[in-house]
């Protein structure tokens, strides 16, 4: 119910789901052409910006399925900007099957009412703009998120990508070599599993916005243990964070 | 949603939890969360100021700085739903302290505009905010602390922290004592002082002349202004050193009601002080409730008064006053208080036959009463000469304590569930009848008798002829510090009730009924202390009664417990400030205050210092069992 106050509708079917209302209609060009800017890459971890995404989808296959919602939060550093985060439902080319609902409890006939992606992929290369993207398992949302660049504007994003499992595992196999008899074992490395070995809580239901709240939780811990293990710079995070 | 999650958090947290949902909508939509691992140093002494406040969603951080010397002070510990770096962030120059993580924390981070808005905005979030630096940052820096201008600026020159020299006038106008009635008043016109510091041949201040001595030696007598002015001042100088701190001067003040002291150093004078000058510094004084007290003549005057009480309370918790601090003050208006109605009963009585001492009991002897308590008292009076005095005695006393305790209860102190008082003719008797009680109960400790002997062994002379309850008091010192059965049986009660620590280190609550998860403070943790000075300051014949005196004199004398009585002495402070908190909360929320705490309510410093207290305990008791009762275990 109190959510009720920032969830507003904006036009007479778009649900708008945002800290901030964005504007951006055009598409910024600009962005999707131009080589990363070497700044980016070259700022120290604690000044980097971030931005932490996750995608609800129909399924997983990219031919076939297509996107639900989008959620993304900014970062600095380590710090995550709460009221500053981007959540978009939108229409879904492909059916929403029975199972996928359950999981992010949007409804076939809630999604529908909503805007196809292509009204929000400026907002969301705009809200990338300089930034490093950061996901779990981040390769399915980026490779879906390409997908629907490249069918309406023919290009791609060519921000900096990381993958909190990545850093996840290089971690674990660097505090593996301090006590080796460890047998590595098949691990549960879904975003849950992790955030929990991390004490991190995770929110009630599965959506974008609180899966990408969660993402940028765990990679907050993450942050903080690589300065340790000599990761200092946002190009030595590319480096060993490569999805 | 995320922000929601937020909201929810901060809603439960004060000050938060009082602003409007849409306030807390913006408050955590301009919020953002960092995450620190164990030991990550925050914020740092005399670094860069904070530009945020940082509120505790898990985990905990110490706070501390570096004196000068390089000593680590610790000034708190704060944890969830706590906050800090307020002061860097209002303060814009730097940080004042050191915050460290010590456990992995997580906070949400509000910007200084955002904060700014809240404290323009909200009373409520301005007064929270300054009341918990006082709470918190006052009391622990009171011993410890020695440049005070570190933790804060100008202007907040408090009661318990500012020494008298700081305030005192320097420019303090002295005559000779020789000079006329008529040449004081003229420099005192002249110099628009006061007071007037007279001095004899060698300088040395021997009386001080005031307006209201002018008013009413002089003029109101019709004296004439050309005797020497020695004849009307005032030679009972009270004074004080430049070191002490404001509130010993208000505690004068107010016991002797005196408005100018003077100030010395090392014997000179330095300086004047007016109780004007002292609430300058305080806002509503104490001294004002005692000058209120002291200008009733009725009843129903005094009966507004004392409703006061409990304002200044709340006044001097907001200063960080030490629990000690606070039961002294009170401690000497209720006193005002009850001379003024004893006054008011002789004049209706009719003057008493024999001379007589009223006594205070229990807590209210020991001065350590909090807010008002139950009445406790008693009446020593003069041995009668023949029976008829002493019939005429004892009827006079039981219309006299019969009138006190209507009055008393009209003042609002309920009468004592135990009936100890002066009113139930067992405890109004003459000073032979009193020897022989306590002799009585000495000699023959039943398990009645060491009950009685925890209140009535505390006793206190409040008004009439002190000689008799001194009289008594040396008898009793006498008396007990051979009688091992006497002292074996107080030994016992001192350790039957042991502090509420568990196997674990938990603390160990009620099960179940009206207080459960709660603990009773007065019964589990202060009760002990109490009884333990009184046990050794009894068996070293000792005559003081208030728990800190006793303690303080029984250091040096009694190698058992020698090394614990200064960590008895401020177990017993903290207990004492964590109860009179929770009463004032209650009185606060419109509740009877009680002593009942739920730990789990505790910040984690107030949690560790609470179980180092009840070891502190342990501790003592183990001693006491090793000395009488050797061959047990406790």
């Amino acid at each position: 119910m109190l959510s009720n106050l920032f969830n507003r509708r904006v036009g007479p079917d778009l649900i708008c789901v945002s800290g901030k209302p964005r504007n951006v209609v055009e598409m910024p060009q600009e962005i999707l052409k131009s080589k990363v800017s070497s700044d980016l890459l070259q700022s120290k971890l604690e000044d980097a910006r971030f931005v932490v995404l996750d995608t609800e989808l129909t399924g997983l296959k990219l031919r076939k399925d297509s996107i639900v919602s989008i959620g993304a939060l900014r970062m600095a550093g380590g710090r995550i900007f709460l009221g500053d985060y981007f959540y978009r439902i939108v229409n879904p080319r492909t059916s929403l099957t029975g199972s996928s609902v359950v999981i992010h409890e949007i409804t076939p006939s809630e999604a529908s009412e909503c805007p196809d992606i292509k009204v929000f992929l400026p907002e969301l290369v705009e809200y990338c703009r300089d930034c490093i993207i950061v996901g779990h398992v981040v390769s399915i949302d980026l490779g879906f998120i390409n997908k629907e660049l490249k069918s309406h504007f023919s290009a791609s994003l060519r921000n900096p990508a990381v993958d909190t499992l990545s850093i996840y595992r290089w971690l674990e196999a660097k505090k593996q070599n301090a006590c080796a008899y460890h047998e590595s074992r098949p691990e549960n490395t879904t975003l849950r599993s992790i955030s929990k070995k991390y004490g991190i809580s995770g929110g009630k239901s599965h959506n974008a916005i609180e899966d990408a709240y969660l993402t940028a939780q765990l990679f907050q811990r993450l942050l903080a243990e690589l300065p340790e293990y000599g990761i200092r710079t946002a190009a030595d995070l590319v480096r060993i964070g490569k999805p | 949603m995320i922000i929601d999650e937020v909201v929810d958090f901060l809603r439960n947290n004060p000050p938060f939890q009082f602003l409007s949902i849409t306030t807390l909508y913006e408050i955590a939509s301009s919020a953002t969360v960092e995450f620190y691992s164990k030991g990550t140093l925050i914020l740092r002494q005399d670094g860069l100021p904070s530009e945020y406040l940082r509120v505790i969603k898990k985990g905990g951080v110490k706070i501390y700085i570096i004196s000068e010397k390089g000593d680590e002070i610790i000034i708190d510990y704060r944890s969830e739903g706590d906050s800090f770096g307020l002061l860097s962030v209002i303060g814009g120059d730097k940080s004042r302290a050191n915050v460290l993580s010590v456990e992995d924390t997580i906070c949400y981070l509000i910007d200084k505009k955002t904060i700014r808005k809240l404290i323009d905005n909200n009373p409520y979030v301005t007064e929270f905010f300054f009341k918990s630096f006082l709470n918190t940052y006052i009391d622990k820096t009171f011993k410890e602390m020695h440049d005070r201008s570190l933790l804060y600026g100008g202007g907040d020159k408090l009661l318990f922290t500012t020494p008298l020299g700081e305030i005192a006038s320097p420019n303090v106008i002295t005559a000779p004592q020789s000079i006329t009635i008529r040449e004081a008043a003229e420099i005192m016109s002249k110099g628009r002082i006061s007071a007037l510091v007279l001095l004899d041949a060698d300088e040395v201040p021997i009386g001080i002349v005031t307006d209201r001595d002018l008013r009413d030696k002089v003029v109101a007598k019709g004296r004439d202004v050309a005797e020497p002015i020695n004849r009307i001042m005032s030679m009972s100088l009270i004074k004080s050193d430049m070191r002490d701190y404001c509130y010993e001067a208000l505690l004068k003040m107010v016991r002797y009601n005196i408005h100018h002291m003077l100030v010395l150093d090392d014997g000179k004078l330095k300086g004047i002080v007016s109780n004007h000058d002292l609430m300058m510094l305080q806002g509503t004084s104490p001294i004002s409730v005692a000058r209120e007290i002291e200008s009733q003549q009725t009843l129903e005057g005094l009966r507004g008064v004392s409703r006061k009480t409990d304002r200044i309370v709340e006044l001097l918790l907001k200063d960080g006053a030490k629990a000690s601090n606070i039961t002294k003050i009170i401690t000497e208006i209720n006193d005002l208080l009850v001379k003024k109605l004893l006054w008011i009963s002789e004049k209706t009585i009719g003057q008493p036959p024999v001379p007589y001492c009223w006594i205070a009991m229990g807590s209210e002897g020991r001065k350590e009463q909090t807010f008002k308590t139950d009445q406790d008292n008693a009446i020593i009076y003069d041995d009668p000469v023949s029976h008829e005095e002493g019939v005429i005695a004892r009827d006079y006393f039981e219309k006299f304590s019969l009138f006190m305790k209507e009055a008393l209860i009209k003042c609002g102190f309920p009468v004592c569930p135990g009936d100890y008082m002066a009113a139930n003719p067992l405890w109004r008797k003459p000073l032979t009848s009193w020897k022989e009680a306590f002799a009585g109960w000495i000699k023959t400790p039943t398990s009645e008798a060491i009950l009685l002997s925890s209140i009535l062994f505390d006793f206190r002379p409040v008004y009439g002829d002190f000689t008799l309850a001194e009289r008594l008091r040396a008898y009793v010192v006498q008396l007990t510090g051979n009688e091992d059965m006497f002292l074996r049986q107080l030994a016992g009660m001192a350790v039957k009730l042991t502090p509420p620590l568990g196997f674990f280190r938990t603390f160990v609550v009620e099960k179940s009924g009206e207080h459960k998860n709660e603990l009773n403070l007065k019964f589990k943790c202060i009760a002990p202390i109490v009884d333990i000075a009184r046990l050794y300051s009894l068996e070293k014949g000792i005559s003081e009664v208030s728990t800190l005196d006793r303690l303080y004199l029984i250091r040096g004398r009694h190698t058992a417990i020698d090394e614990l009585c200064d960590d008895l002495g401020n177990a017993f402070e903290f207990l004492n400030l964590l109860r009179i908190h929770h009463q004032f909360d209650r009185i606060a929320a419109g509740l009877e205050p009680d002593n009942f705490i739920n730990p789990d309510k505790l910040s984690i410093l107030q949690k560790r210092t609470f179980k180092e207290v009840c070891r502190i305990i342990s501790r003592a008791q183990d001693s006491i069992v090793k000395q009488y009762f050797p061959g047990t275990t406790l």
